[in-house]
């Protein structure tokens, strides 16, 4: 593919983001990442990978963090913006990839290769897909969901100016419980055949 | 009764809105400050007495703001400007003096002058942080340190990580050894009306023995980690150069002029009986024209909300002493203490210390000076010592928790930059004993002194 492509997914938990992402992946022969990113980074830092996965995509704790001329102490905030520099620096190489999460719509905002998705879905079909995933009860699903949505989203809004979720900063949201996540994936592709005609 | 209960329901809004950061801390203080000029002096007291008092303008134009023959002591209700025109004045020096690479030279020629070993580095650049930061706010020493500590431990093959805590805590620690060092002790010295020469002769002396504690502590404490992570680098020939460093040649020997002027005039203040508001605006006056065409980007540099925080504070502190709160405490001090001075040193300096290490060190010394000074009148204490208890304790306390003081924030973020990520754990391991150690010591150092 000679034209740079960065495919953005925001997604709800449940709602098969990841793995509409991993589709795109296949079909398009680009790169993925998502925690992966963290593979990559625990290269150069001095942190294990479990104990990034454990920061990773989480907001910063203002009781125990301070804010001094724009830098902060808090690590789940420097390992954000760790992953936001790589991507950035991935983006600026001419690197074509796809990304889940980690406030990318908003951080690739300037590169011309961005085409950014939120995929989103209704509560019955994200809970009953999380407790087939995970072998959870329908209470612990809908628990687990709310929870990570939670997070997900306070994550976003605290580093981005738009919200998580809002269609706004989003080229196209799309609900994949009405269609299917292969159908869902074949909407996105015919957008991203016309967008990169 | 009401104007009390709104001075303290402000104060406290303050501190938690300082901590949620849901606005700039600027913003806060100010807002604070406008609520307390309305609801306290106006509406509680309607007293426009206290305004005028409290904004403390007038001030500026007596003679003893700029040159007092013996030093004389600012007001310590209301806004300390004598504070505010010297922090603005020395940022303006440190940004002309950061312009022309003068902090990066010193802390390559240093690591060159000690052939790029990383155990004398590590030695070194704790000494350096300190006597820095007795001069230049610890924000700016840790911004260059820490990056040529990371700059020199991939050249060197060595984790930063020891060598970045061990310089914040020296910086914290050199701040607190001078008047000039870091702000609670510019308001504790313009306040109470002590010169350079009384923060070096006390503070300095209990920094300066706390800081071989500390070489020690620190050294025993990070001496493996940096050995076994260090190669004995023989060829340092494709190593930066410090001369490098210097942007502008003619600007840098003009900036170390400045700066030992600077020194100068705050190491003789006491004798030539210039305040440190001329000394701030002299040093930021010459270094506007000394730097030509750069003085309107210094200017555009200075870092403005700190000064407007600070002005906030001062308000928002005065509606506390304008309507009798910090009596209150004070008393409460005096009592709970029974009169003992030993006690009354022990609840300051550990008092001051535990609230520095998760809260600003600056409002709180604010808020302290007019109590302390209340206990010294009421129970017949020597001020001073209860003045240099109140700096080392808000001081040393900030280097507990990553939240304490400025500069550790700093040196976490600029490590993190790199990839470097120190999480509370690893940083109150070795830091809080740290803390503790110069806590107790500096105590012990005061009782033995002064009783």
């Amino acid at each position: 593919m000679e034209q740079q492509i960065i495919i953005s997914i925001g997604r709800e938990f449940g709602s098969g983001g990841h793995e509409i992402a991993q589709k795109l992946s296949e079909i398009y022969s680009l790169p993925l990442y998502d925690h992966t990113l963290l593979d990559e980074i625990a290269k150069k830092t001095n942190l294990e990978n479990h104990e990034l996965r454990a920061l990773d995509e989480t907001k910063r704790n203002k009781l125990f963090s301070r804010t001094v001329k724009g830098m902060n102490n808090s690590a789940a905030h420097n390992l954000a913006l760790l992953q936001f520099d790589l991507l950035k620096k991935k983006a600026d190489a001419g690197e074509s990839f796809i990304v889940v999460g980690r406030c990318s719509e908003t951080i690739l905002k300037e590169n011309k290769g961005l085409i950014s998705f939120f995929i989103l879905g209704d509560k019955e079909t994200k809970v009953q897909r999380i407790m087939n995933l995970y072998g959870l009860s329908e209470i612990e699903a809908q628990a687990t969901m709310y929870d990570k949505d939670r997070r997900r989203k306070q994550y976003h809004n605290s580093f981005c100016p738009g919200k998580w979720g809002d269609s706004r900063n989003y080229d196209l949201s799309i609900n994949s419980s009405k269609l299917g996540i292969d159908e869902t994936v074949k909407i996105i592709c015919e957008y991203i055949n016309a967008r990169t005609k | 009764m009401i104007a009390q209960v709104l001075a303290v329901l402000i104060f406290l809004s303050m501190f938690v809105l300082i901590v949620t950061e849901i606005w700039e801390r600027h913003i806060v203080t100010l807002g604070c400050g406008l609520l307390t000029l309305l609801l306290v002096f106006g509406v509680g007291m309607q007293s426009i007495d206290a305004v005028i008092e409290t904004l403390n303008v007038k001030s500026i134009f007596t003679l003893p703001f700029w040159y007092a023959a013996s030093e004389a002591a600012e007001s310590s209700s209301g806004i300390n400007w004598a504070t505010i025109i010297f922090i603005a004045g020395m940022m303006i020096m440190v940004e002309g003096m950061a312009e022309v690479g003068f902090f990066r030279w010193l802390c390559m020629k240093i690591a060159k002058l000690v052939h790029y070993r990383v155990i004398p580095i590590f030695v070194t650049f704790m000494i350096l942080s300190s006597f820095l930061a007795m001069f230049i706010d610890s924000i700016t020493v840790i911004l260059f340190l820490a990056a040529v500590t990371i700059e020199l431990s991939q050249l060197l093959k060595f984790n930063p990580i020891p060598m970045i805590l061990s310089e914040v805590f020296c910086a914290n620690l050199g701040g607190s050894a001078t008047m000039c060092g870091d702000p609670p002790n510019i308001i504790i010295g313009t306040s109470l009306g002590y010169s350079f020469g009384d923060f070096i002769q006390n503070t300095g002396v209990l920094a300066g023995i706390s800081l071989i504690a500390v070489l020690i502590y620190f050294y025993f404490a990070f001496r493996k980690e940096l050995a076994k992570s260090a190669e004995n680098v023989t060829d340092t020939s494709a190593f930066p150069e410090p001369k490098d460093a210097i942007t502008d040649r003619r600007g840098f020997v003009i900036s170390t002029i400045i700066f030992l002027c600077a020194v100068v005039m705050l190491v003789t203040h006491a004798q030539t009986g210039l305040t440190v508001a001329f000394i701030g605006t002299f040093i930021a006056a010459v270094t506007l024209i000394t730097s030509g065409r750069k003085a309107p980007k210094l200017l555009k540099r200075v870092d403005y909300k700190t000064l407007l925080f600070f002005i906030g504070l001062f308000v928002v502190v005065g509606g506390l002493e304008q309507t009798g709160i910090l009596n209150i405490i004070a008393s409460f001090i005096g009592t709970i203490s029974g009169g003992n001075v030993m006690l009354m040193i022990a609840i300051i300096i550990w008092v001051s210390a535990v609230a520095s290490a998760f809260i600003d060190n600056i409002p709180f010394a604010a808020t302290m000076i007019p109590v302390i000074k209340s206990l010294a009148a009421t129970q017949g204490v020597d001020l001073s010592i209860l003045a240099w208890t109140l700096a080392i304790g808000t001081d040393i306390g900030g280097s507990a928790t990553p939240i304490g003081a400025s500069a550790n924030v700093v040196g976490i973020a600029t490590a993190a930059k790199e990839g470097y990520i120190i999480k509370w754990g690893k940083y109150c391991k070795v830091m809080a004993p740290a803390t503790i150690i110069v806590v107790l010591l500096s105590m012990l150092l005061i009782y033995a002194r002064y009783f």
